[in-house]
């Protein structure tokens, strides 16, 4: 069936290769992440984490979630 | 500690894109339910000034696209970026001026498209439509909108940088490799090009491209968003900022070689399909962390989902995007693709994104935002209610009746009587879908009500609030020289230096890229093209020139895949070393009408007066069918002045028109322009020897004709 495509597919030296690189590039990236992640200081994590929620909202915050209560 | 500054963020530039997202979100999605309704009431389909501008579903498509992408969508995302990156860096943007041009050019943009996409010009590449100077706009504004950031980021008082902030920059990165690399075209006029690359290539470029937009601006900067709002509206951390690290970099990493998997079954080289499928697999397990990260944010909170209506809609949008990104790794496997592509199964897909993670995701956060900004409250939380209740119904009612369509016009399409004839004409699958595409039509109706229904609501709130254009905030200096002890974590290294998190971000992206494009350009000198396949005649290129322009393609596929049940429809499976001078190419994604691959091949050819009248009025031709009427083509003048530069730039990209040739050309194009106006006027049908029907008569015509040449021959020896 795929005769016509593996016939110039193949012209290129070992394209089997491909896709074998692609999932051996993956998999050591996401080792190499899940490794580093598991490292991290658990405290500061916990205190990035709390960013957004870090901002002097003097504006309209109480008003609007007494608001929402009602919704 | 350093002393507190104070400072102000800069709210006029959300409220700006705010209101721009709820009004191109209107229009967007009401061009949405015109071409809905397209598909149920043919007759709709105008066209105004001869041709010249077209309300028809060929050229309203792209806009209902563009608009709801790049317009709501998109002014969705600077409204959300504008807000949240200037607190999490608790810093003003750098440069208000910057942020003013990024504003109008965007809009601009929006309006230039809205524009030239009803006038039929198109670059005839789905999701990146628009001709070339806008192209150059959109990369000018693109660099201005990164530029802030970086310059924003740079004079920050915060050290780290938040996930969000991650995805921005990744969104950033990518969108302009991808821009940059699908848009190489060849100018031949204003508002005329060429795609550089044809054919195989330029579907693999096409659909790298294409599927990455839904990657990089309908997902990585919605997961920035949905990483500051949902944490915001419960009042509570993500649930993990670790798996938050890993979603960010395996997404990133893996969405990029996802793109084959839009062209399954066609004639791009199967490992180019194989890795597709294999990391569009791969995808369901960052999507999913993501997704189990906001909803656990949650957690603790689920009682206020019953009575906020701002956390109703970000938990029906997180959810869409659960069952987006679990249904787009199976459409990937090939056995299920054989099945939903070309059909409305696709179109449910993306609308269960769209409607659902885009559109849900935007509303939540307008309603958080507005109030917030013009420090008022919401005018009416029943409205905002109702306006949950309708959008969500408007999804279901949407979403079911396309995928029961999809999946009935696949099993029509395959079905053989036993005495092994296709069991159906195609004709009657498409009457078939006439009350599917009706209660479609509804459910757009309902989402669209309820968009108007929140355009009520905050232009209320907007009127009893009144904007703060400059909030005042405070923070202390970052402290310029920290000591850092030694064994500190990477990451950390990583996110408080934002070029290197650049460029990391670049690497992880481009690494995809470049494994799959580079073999497919090195194969063009490797082809052994077909030698039966001939370019164009110059009557035939113009003919594919009005092809593109009335966007024929986003009904019609030209791909014959190789199924039994296609074979036999539509003729011998199409190959690579067909499409060599296709530039664009012009494969198609959906198959509302049948497959033109073969249109001029023996068993499925018609004469020309059949397309004469079938251009005229199809439905008289093909009764039920719900083909527009393109009539001003019998009448409208073919633009022959640009033949000559047509065929130049052709031959510039290596499309072996010999030299001169274009000096030559309109002899040739008369001459074959003649020979089909005699034949119409055998049928008693005159025309004028220029009349552009002639040329998408030689088109069609031509259509799979080069290899039927080769077999014909073969036969003979």
């Amino acid at each position: 069936m795929f005769k016509f495509v593996k016939q110039y597919a193949e012209s290129i030296d070992g394209v089997n290769i491909y896709p074998m690189i692609s999932l051996l590039i993956f998999f050591l990236f996401f080792v190499v992440l899940l490794y580093y992640v598991k490292k991290m200081d658990k405290n500061k994590v916990k205190e990035i984490s709390r960013i957004p929620l870090d901002d002097n909202e003097q504006l309209s915050g109480t008003l609007i979630q007494n608001n929402l209560k009602q919704v | 500690m350093a002393a507190l500054e104070k400072f102000q963020y800069d709210n006029k530039i959300v409220r700006n894109f705010a209101f721009a997202t709820i009004i191109w979100g209107v229009v967007g999605m009401l061009v949405g339910l015109w071409v809905a309704l397209l598909m149920v009431f043919p007759q709709w389909n105008v066209t105004t000034g001869n041709g010249t501008v077209g309300f028809t579903f060929g050229r309203l498509r792209p806009l209902h696209t563009n608009a709801v992408i790049f317009a709501f969508v998109g002014n969705g995302i600077f409204m959300g970026y504008y807000y949240s990156i200037q607190r999490l860096l608790k810093a003003r943007m750098a440069s208000d001026m910057l942020s003013k041009i990024h504003f109008w050019g965007w809009q601009l943009i929006i309006v230039a498209a809205a524009i030239t996409l009803p006038l039929g010009m198109t670059t005839g590449k789905e999701y990146a439509e628009l001709e070339w100077p806008i192209d150059i706009a959109i990369t000018i504004i693109w660099v201005v909108f990164g530029w802030n950031m970086f310059a924003t980021i740079l004079k920050r008082r915060e050290r780290h940088l938040y996930v969000a902030i991650w995805f921005y920059i990744a969104t950033f990165v990518t969108v302009a490799v991808l821009h940059l690399v699908n848009s190489f075209e060849f100018p031949v006029s204003f508002f005329h090009s060429y795609s550089w690359y044809a054919g195989v290539q330029d579907a693999l470029v096409q659909w790298w491209y294409g599927h990455n937009a839904v990657a990089f601006f309908l997902t990585t900067p919605y997961l920035g968003l949905m990483y500051y709002y949902m944490p915001k509206a419960a009042n509570r951390p993500v649930f993990s900022y670790k798996l938050s690290i890993i979603h960010f970099w395996s997404l990133i990493f893996l969405y990029i070689w996802a793109g084959p998997h839009h062209l399954l079954y066609t004639s791009l080289p199967n490992w180019a399909q194989s890795l597709g499928i294999v990391f569009s697999f791969m995808l369901i397990f960052p999507s999913w962390g993501g997704m189990i990260n906001g909803l656990l944010t949650l957690r603790g909170a689920w009682d206020k989902v019953r009575e906020d209506v701002i956390l109703k809609f970000m938990v029906v949008a997180v959810t869409a995007y659960g069952m987006a990104t679990f249904e787009g790794p199976m459409l990937s496997l090939k056995t299920v693709n054989a099945i939903s592509h070309f059909t409305d199964w696709t179109i449910a897909h993306v609308h269960v994104g769209g409607l659902g993670w885009n559109g849900m995701l935007t509303f939540g956060i307008l309603y958080w935002l507005i109030p917030r900004i013009f420090k008022t409250e919401l005018f009416s939380k029943r409205l905002a209610n109702f306006h949950f209740w309708i959008a969500t119904l408007g999804i279901i009612f949407y979403a079911v009746p396309m995928y029961w369509a999809g999946f009935q016009q696949a099993s029509m399409w395959k079905q053989f009587t036993d005495s092994g004839q296709l069991k159906y004409q195609f004709i009657e699958t498409v009457t078939y879908m006439k009350p599917f595409y009706a209660i479609r039509s509804f459910g757009g109706f309902l989402f669209v009500t309820g968009a108007i229904v929140m355009l009520y609501n905050l232009f209320m709130t907007v009127a009893k609030g009144k904007l703060v254009a400059n909030e005042d905030a405070e923070a202390p200096a970052l402290e310029k020289s920290v000591s850092h002890h030694t064994g500190e974590h990477w990451h950390r290294k990583v996110e408080r230096k934002p070029i290197l998190f650049l460029i990391a971000t670049l690497i992880v992206i481009l690494i995809g890229g470049i494994i799959e494009l580079v073999p497919t350009f090195l194969i063009k000198s490797n082809v052994p093209t077909i030698s039966s396949v001939k370019p164009y005649t110059p009557l035939e290129l113009q003919g594919r020139d009005i092809y593109r322009r009335e966007g024929c393609f986003t009904c019609h596929s030209q791909m014959v895949r190789p199924f039994r049940s296609e074979t036999e429809r539509y003729g011998e499976y199409s190959k690579a070393g067909e499409f060599v001078y296709d530039h664009p190419f012009q494969w198609g994604s959906k198959r509302t009408g049948p497959d033109l691959a073969r249109e001029g091949t023996l068993n499925l050819k018609k004469t020309d007066s059949w397309h004469f009248n079938h251009m005229d009025d199809p439905q008289a031709i093909s009764p039920g069918t719900i083909m527009p009427a393109y009539s001003f083509m019998l009448d409208r003048e073919l633009d022959t002045a640009s033949t000559p530069a047509k065929i130049k730039a052709m031959r510039t990209m290596g499309v072996p028109y010999a030299e001169g040739y274009e000096y030559i050309a309109n002899k040739d194009l008369v001459n074959q322009a003649a020979k089909i106006q005699g034949n119409l006027l055998n049928d008693s049908i005159r025309v004028k020897p220029n009349a552009e029907v002639l040329a998408i008569i030689a088109y069609l015509q031509r259509l799979g004709t080069d290899t039927e040449k080769n077999k014909i021959a073969e036969n003979k020896n």
